[in-house]
């Protein structure tokens, strides 16, 4: 049987993290856990709700949410727990994903098999590219990648003992603008294949 | 002046730290209690006096505390409310054991199965279960249980269980209101002011009473069409669980019913027999350790420990304020503001109550007010200390109600729900519930102005 593998990838946004995790579980045959993490989640649980979808990677209202005895009425933290119970589970039964943020690094980091990357790039690599995507002007672009950057590590930093981007907690930190997606993902995928051949 | 500033200093920070909620609350109320006893009580003040009246540990060991002496005296305002935290430790392990046994569950899913799984009758049934239920054991329980039976039932019969959770939740709260023993506020204000179960029951109980008859009738109006509406193909009435099922111990269960009879007597007939609420808490504590048999360590585990030091540093931080005299500052205020009348001081402090208890936690709210009211009864000539006591329950039980992190009940309801897909923000809950809590605080003040002033 061949030995566990959990790709999480981190990333800025606008970076195109997220397009070389694709492509990762593409080329290795995984399944990916991202936005799709909460449907899995629905599914598994067999919950009559789809209300918690808005609450992805965000981090919890410390203003306008209490925790009792335990249960935390924040929908933002409970989004993620959730989230973060699944993760295990899957690595706990030994399946093999790539699975994009959702503090995966630091949630998975218990397990051999996991090889994590944290995905950066040029501040005009990601204008262009968010421009391109959302079709908003640069200065929006700018607004909304700083926006979503700043929840992203809010999210993360509440959860972790860790901080979001701190090279330390990642298998590597590549700012993709250098070599483009298409060979960040090869540098990625020969890392991997290089780490596991070694292992084996 | 400094020990004051300390005093004040060390409760803010509590309060600040409860709220950011980075560590665990009971390490927090203990931290700023011990703070208090070496900083203010004896670094600044030199009071050794200060500080055995705030431990309060010798009215433990006097007759009078267990109902045994001449007269049951009341808990000092002053200092750790031990009888609070005894009932409360030994309510806990009651609930501990009757949830283990399946009581709650068996229960609902019994009245349930009365009113034939009908989504209306059920909601409504269900909203006084909430608030009977309420009145003698802790809320959060209540709501443990019941959301977590609505969202089963939700799931078996296909609607959206968080009108009936949001409903449950503001009869707990209500019913809470009730009785001595119903919220923790009224556990402290009962046990501090020498307030029996039935001083509670025709005062503050009759207006919880009017008060869920409007609320049923309120919710009814405001979600009848929401709750009439399925979201798939209900499952058939012979195929839902039997109520038996719930049951995971027959003999438990039996012992569980009796025990929790007991104390409902014993709570019901404290003022006639003298029994205090402290020693029924410990007499029930050991009849359901002694009936738990082999469970009787998971009983035990399961007790929430964390809720009783909570306590207990909460009344040492609030004893700073009261040996400082800045409770006593507050009282003249809220005096002075009044100028002396009181309707004015009871609208104070039921509508302050109720805000405050909105947003902030109604426990230490009411463990802070307690002094003061008795500060202000014995200060203005013409002011009831009862009727500002009735005045503090019903401010601060219902005012939790109002928004999702007023009140423990709230927060575990909210929670059960989200965790099944349904997250109740803040704009679906206070847009339903506000209303309703403003509606019977309304009623309750008016009640208190007519009936008492």
């Amino acid at each position: 049987m061949a030995k566990q593998l959990i790709i999480s990838i981190s990333r800025e946004y606008g970076s195109g993290g997220h397009k070389v995790a694709q492509e990762l579980a593409t080329r290795l045959g995984l399944p990916i856990y991202d936005r799709n993490l909460l449907d899995a989640v629905a599914a598994e649980k067999d919950l009559t709700g789809t209300g918690l979808k808005k609450y992805d990677e965000a981090p919890r209202n410390l203003l306008l949410s209490r925790s009792v005895r335990g249960y935390s009425n924040s929908p933002e933290e409970i989004t993620a727990r959730m989230q973060f119970d699944f993760l295990k589970e899957k690595a706990e039964s030994g399946e093999s994903f790539v699975v994009v943020g959702r503090c995966s690094e630091d949630v998975l980091k218990a397990y051999d098999g996991l090889m994590s990357f944290f995905i950066i790039a040029d501040e005009e690599a990601k204008l262009k590219r968010v421009q391109e995507s959302r079709g908003v002007s640069a200065e929006e672009a700018e607004m909304i990648i700083r926006r979503h950057d700043k929840k992203r590590k809010s999210y993360h930093n509440y959860y972790c003992q860790t901080k979001w981007g701190d090279a330390r907690n990642y298998d590597m930190t590549i700012n993709c603008s250098r070599l483009g997606l298409e060979a960040t993902t090869d540098m990625i995928e020969n890392y991997v294949k290089a780490v596991q051949a070694k292992e084996q | 002046m400094a020990a004051q500033i300390l005093a004040l200093a060390i409760f803010i920070a509590m309060f600040v730290l409860i709220v950011i909620d980075k560590i665990e609350r009971q390490y927090i109320t203990l931290g700023c209690g011990l703070l208090t006893l070496v900083l203010v009580f004896g670094i600044c003040m030199h009071d050794v006096n200060a500080i055995v009246e705030t431990l309060n540990y010798k009215t433990i060991f006097t007759p009078e505390f267990w109902g045994f002496g001449a007269e049951a005296a009341a808990e000092s305002t002053a200092g750790i409310n031990w009888a609070t935290i005894i009932f409360i430790a030994g309510m806990m392990v009651m609930v501990e054991g009757m949830a283990r046994v399946g009581f709650f569950r068996w229960l609902c899913m019994l009245i349930a199965k009365m009113v034939h799984y009908k989504t209306i009758p059920i909601f409504i049934t269900f909203m006084a279960m909430s608030f009977v239920l309420a009145m003698f054991i802790d809320s959060i329980t209540v709501i443990l249980f019941l959301a977590a039976v609505t969202v089963e039932l939700a799931h078996l019969l296909k609607f959206n269980p968080v009108p009936m959770i949001l409903s449950e939740i503001f009869c707990a709260n209500l019913g809470g209101s009730a009785t001595v023993c119903g919220d923790p506020p009224n556990i402290i204000i009962g046990t501090s002011l020498g307030l029996s179960f039935f001083d509670f029951l025709k005062n503050t109980g009759v207006m919880a009473l009017i008060c869920l008859v409007v609320t049923i009738i309120y919710f009814y109006i405001v979600y009848h069409k929401q709750l009439k509406q399925t979201t798939g193909e209900p499952v058939k009435a012979e195929d839902l669980p039997d109520p038996k099922e719930a049951i995971t111990d027959k003999r438990g269960f039996v012992f569980s019913c009796i025990i929790f009879l007991l104390a409902v007597v014993l709570l019901v007939t404290h003022a006639q027999t003298g029994l205090t609420v402290a020693f029924i808490g410990v007499l029930i504590a050991v009849l359901t350790l002694i009936t738990s048999g082999k469970a009787i360590g998971s009983v035990i585990k399961k007790v929430d420990y964390k809720t009783l030091l909570f306590f207990i540093g909460l009344f040492i931080v609030v004893g700073g304020l009261e040996q400082t005299g800045i409770l006593q500052i507050v009282a003249n205020f809220i005096g002075k503001v009044s100028g002396g009348n009181a309707m004015v001081m009871v609208a104070i402090i039921i509508w302050g109550s109720a805000i405050a208890s909105a947003f902030i936690d109604n426990i230490p709210f009411a463990a802070t007010m307690v002094p003061i009211i008795s500060d202000l009864a014995g200060t203005t000539a013409g002011v009831d200390l009862h009727t500002l006591a009735w005045s503090l329950s019903m401010g601060t039980d219902i005012g939790g109600s109002a928004t999702p992190i007023g009140a423990s009940a709230n927060v575990v309801g909210t929670s059960v729900a989200a965790k099944e897909g349904h997250p109740v923000g803040w704009g679906e809950y206070c847009a339903k519930v506000a209303p309703a809590t403003i509606l019977v605080l309304i009623i309750c003040t008016v009640w208190i102005f007519v009936r008492y002033l």
